[in-house]
């Protein structure tokens, strides 16, 4: 359809050309020096692994942080954005994850707000026919502008802010990751839309972890590595296998072996049918005491609520789990964490840690009843305790005092890990995102810590989508997207391979 | 250019510091933060603006003022110990605190007959199930502790009212004459405040209960994925307070020898001025039951300074009002900042 997939086109100026962008945070670099093109028109997608620059790329295009070095060119001319209205003003409309529609709202006053054409006192007729021809545009003809935007489903939200973006005469806008929640049917809307947005000659910037959907729908993928934009291919000459090859680098990702398994710690933790409701479907696996296992998949495969799930933290979550043979109650942490499930969230801040309490507070907060008597502390077990975990956890005793505020993402998670560890009652240790922004020291501390606790006898399983940590850690890895488990791994596997189960490539039989 | 070479070079020495700050295996004690000062601060500003006023104001040191000091404080004092427990726990406070004196200093004064150590019994088992009823709907159903304690008071005032049938209610004997006492001078309900405020601080730092009180009321949401009875801990705060505003209305019932619809009063805001000034935050996790005796003491200070000095019930509560102000500044703004 939009045949301008040449990007070399001497004769046309690109709608937008990022040029030679640099960007670090406090002096770790995450973008290095990102180039590309995108022609009016063009659909353009932008693939990285985690940590790539993805995201950065999208908010130095989107005016939410400004580059460090380089340029963004908008139709020929450098622009220079301090801020997301200030690039709406320009042209560049962003439609992410965290949606900016209002849910109390109708359709039409959602597609009024921020409406540049809109007169100051509003003609209903005239507006409630804009508003029908921006919703019939992106081919939501089913909507009507006065129904209420919470009767809409989350696809229909988002193709709601596309048509808002449109209505703003956006010349590029910009999609980040915009089908990660949304089920196949709703996400297949989406691109429809896209498709026609593309149409009218506005140019569209579609980042996703898909890979099978970014070249479907592409005529231009760019990928990230490092920082660095390594490729701009056309989409028809590119296979998922060789984007998974441009985004991973020749570095060798490979799963070693299974390690052996301790037989006398043969308890294990079976998970039959569990099913969230929309998220998960029909996950069963048995765990063993000793071994780590690795669920991998991006946000809104279901990694993540399998995790929750098992932690009690999801109500409505159907299944049976069972552990040493008798069965674990999870729809209520309460009990869950009785029966000896603890659960780290993925959330330290807001699920996790007390932060204004100190550090052997937050240490010994799941195991108050350990060095008490009769309901009483004991000032001396109290201490004990504090000491040895912080010993095991590889925490300054020195800091003990501290509060948990004060420490580094690194550390805090270290306390968060720690408070599980060390204790003869909890058998099954769950985390999600277990160093999620933890800089490369404390991860790989974290990482000794799972170990640890899983030589210790613990069933250990987390969630995450980084390859290396599921790559090193990982004695079992279960790969999930949309839901459904993809494949389950013991050794034999690489990074390569779990991208493609991941991202929705050619699924190995 | 030279703009960007000096933010280069700024830079560069950012990454040295951090570099430093990394390498370093303990950051220094220093940065740790020394929660008290701002509340520490605020405070000694305001005793030592009060010391002047107190100092020149006529008959203010004398031993029966201070005895009528604590005495005035006394009652609110007692339920704002209670109070301070709910607000560490993270449910705020009670809105239904002055309605359910009400309640109880009338049934304690109705069941006289029963005789004294019967009659305090079930007064303090009436407030404790009033207000552990709320903490209940509060803890395990999650129920919005403003609105439901709110709609809370309005029934139990209805049933105050309906059970007097408007009328004042007397004890038929005056058995309970004896809790005006003052032993040493001083009423026994001051020497039951500071007794209360020693036990429930106790029970706050050396009891699991008491601990996992603060855990709850700093995150809620991490303390229910960590496993923590959240609920258990929410009743028994509230329970906690119902047995402090019993204990504030059966003194009340004594004092006055008669309980009405007015007998509660203004405890309900009195009780949550006192727990605010004396620096527990509001959005829970942090306070201390010894603090609001302190707040309890520093009010009942600066009212009778004005007191004396003869201004009017207006200007007392508007420096009250404007004390709590203060507190509550100094006290939640630099924790919203701490916990962002």
């Amino acid at each position: 359809m939009s045949g301008s997939t040449d990007t070399s086109t001497r004769g046309v100026t690109p709608r937008v050309e990022v040029d030679h962008l640099t960007r670090s945070f406090g002096g770790v670099p995450a973008v290095r020096d990102a180039s590309f093109a995108v022609a009016p028109g063009e659909i353009h997608g932008l693939c990285g692994h985690n940590g790539a620059g993805k995201s950065t790329v999208v908010k130095m295009l989107s005016g939410q942080l400004p580059p460090d070095g380089g340029r963004i060119l908008l139709d020929g001319e450098p622009v220079d954005m301090n801020s997301r209205q200030a690039a709406q003003r320009r042209g560049i409309a962003l439609v992410d994850q965290e949606l900016s529609v209002v849910p109390e709202l109708t359709v039409l006053e959602n597609l009024l707000l921020g409406d540049i054409d809109a007169p100051l006192v509003n003609r209903r007729r005239e507006a409630k026919a804009r508003c029908r021809q921006l919703l019939d545009d992106i081919g939501l003809t089913n909507v009507r502008p006065g129904q209420l935007l919470s009767s809409l489903s989350i696809g229909e939200r988002q193709l709601v802010e596309i048509a808002k973006a449109l209505g703003q005469r956006a010349r590029l806008v910009i999609l980040d990751e915009p089908t990660a929640t949304l089920a196949h049917a709703e996400s297949e809307r989406v691109f429809d839309a896209v498709r026609r947005v593309a149409a009218t000659g506005c140019s569209v910037i579609f980042v996703s972890h898909r890979l099978a959907e970014v070249l479907a729908l592409c005529d231009v993928v760019t990928v990230l590595r490092d920082g660095v934009s390594v490729a701009t291919t056309p989409s028809d000459e590119l296979t998922v296998d060789q984007l998974i090859v441009q985004m991973l680098g020749e570095t060798p990702h490979r799963l070693e072996p299974g390690r052996p398994v301790d037989r006398s710690q043969q308890h294990a933790l079976e998970i039959r049918h569990l099913e969230v409701p929309g998220v998960v479907e029909d996950f069963s696996l048995t765990a063993h005491a000793g071994r780590i296992h690795a669920i991998a998949g991006q946000v809104g495969s279901g990694a993540s609520e399998v995790l929750r799930a098992l932690g009690g933290l999801i109500p409505r979550a159907t299944g049976a789990v069972e552990l040493r043979g008798s069965a674990v109650p999870f729809r209520d942490p309460l009990r869950t964490a009785a029966s000896g499930v603890a659960f780290v969230s993925n959330d330290r801040k807001s699920e996790g840690l007390f932060l204004d309490q100190t550090i052997a507070e937050n240490l010994l907060a799941t195991r108050l009843p350990a060095v008490g008597r009769m309901g009483i502390l004991q000032a001396g077990a109290e201490r004990r305790a504090a000491r040895s975990l912080a010993e095991l956890s590889r925490l300054p005793e020195a800091r003990l005092g501290h509060t948990v505020a004060s420490l580094s993402g690194g550390n805090q998670q270290k306390v968060f890990v720690g408070r599980c560890l060390g204790r003869d009652d909890v058998h099954v240790l769950l985390l999600d995102e277990p160093t999620r922004g933890v800089d490369i020291g404390g991860r790989a501390a974290i990482h000794a810590l799972l170990r640890q606790a899983a030589d210790a006898g613990m069933v250990v399983m987390f969630a995450s989508t980084e390859l290396d940590e599921l790559l090193d850690l990982g004695d079992v890895i279960v790969t999930m997207r949309d839901g459904r488990v993809v494949n389950r791994y013991e050794g034999g596997t690489d990074g390569a391979q779990l991208m493609r189960d991941m991202t929705g490539g050619e699924v190995a039989a | 250019m030279t703009t960007a070479q000096q933010h280069n070079q700024q830079e560069a020495s950012d990454v040295t510091q951090q570099n430093v700050t990394l390498s370093e295996p303990a950051p220094p004690a220093a940065d740790r933060r020394w929660r008290p000062t701002p509340l520490a601060v605020g405070l000694t500003i305001v005793a030592l603006a009060v010391i002047p006023f107190a100092v020149t104001t006529h008959r203010f040191l004398t031993w029966d003022n201070a005895r009528a000091i604590l005495a005035s404080a006394a009652f609110v004092g007692i339920t704002a110990i209670g109070a301070t427990v709910v607000m560490i726990a993270g449910s705020a406070v009670s809105m239904a605190t002055s309605q359910t004196a009400t309640i109880v200093a009338m049934a304690f004064l109705a069941t006289q007959q029963l005789g004294l150590p019967l009659a305090i019994l079930l007064a303090l088992a009436c407030g404790v199930a009033i207000t552990a009823l709320q903490g209940l709907a509060i803890g395990y159903w999650d129920a919005n502790p403003i609105v439901l304690t709110i709609a809370a008071g309005f029934a139990i005032a209805g049933f105050a009212t309906w059970f007097s049938a408007g009328m004042p209610v007397y004890g038929k004997n005056d058995d309970y004459e004896v809790l005006n006492h003052t032993p040493l001078g001083i009423p026994i309900s001051v020497y039951v405040m500071v007794g209360l405020a020693l036990v429930v601080e106790w029970f706050l730092r050396r009891t699991i209960a008491g601990r996992q009180t603060y855990l709850v009321g700093e995150n809620r949401r991490a303390a229910r994925a960590a496993g923590l009875p959240v609920g258990r801990v929410t009743l028994i705060a509230w329970a906690i307070l119902g047995l402090c505003v019993a204990t504030t209305a059966i003194f009340l019932g004594s004092f006055h020898t008669l309980a009405n619809y007015q007998t509660g009063g203004t405890l309900t805001l009195d009780a949550v001025a006192a727990v605010l000034v004396g620096g527990t935050a509001i959005t829970g996790g942090r306070g201390s039951a010894l603090r609001t005796l302190g707040g309890t003491i520093l009010i009942s200070v600066i009212s009778d300074i004005l007191l004396i000095r003869g201004y009017s019930t207006g200007a007392q509560m508007l420096v009250k009002g404007l004390l709590v102000l203060a507190v509550v500044i100094v006290v939640n703004v630099p924790s919203r900042r701490a916990s962002r």
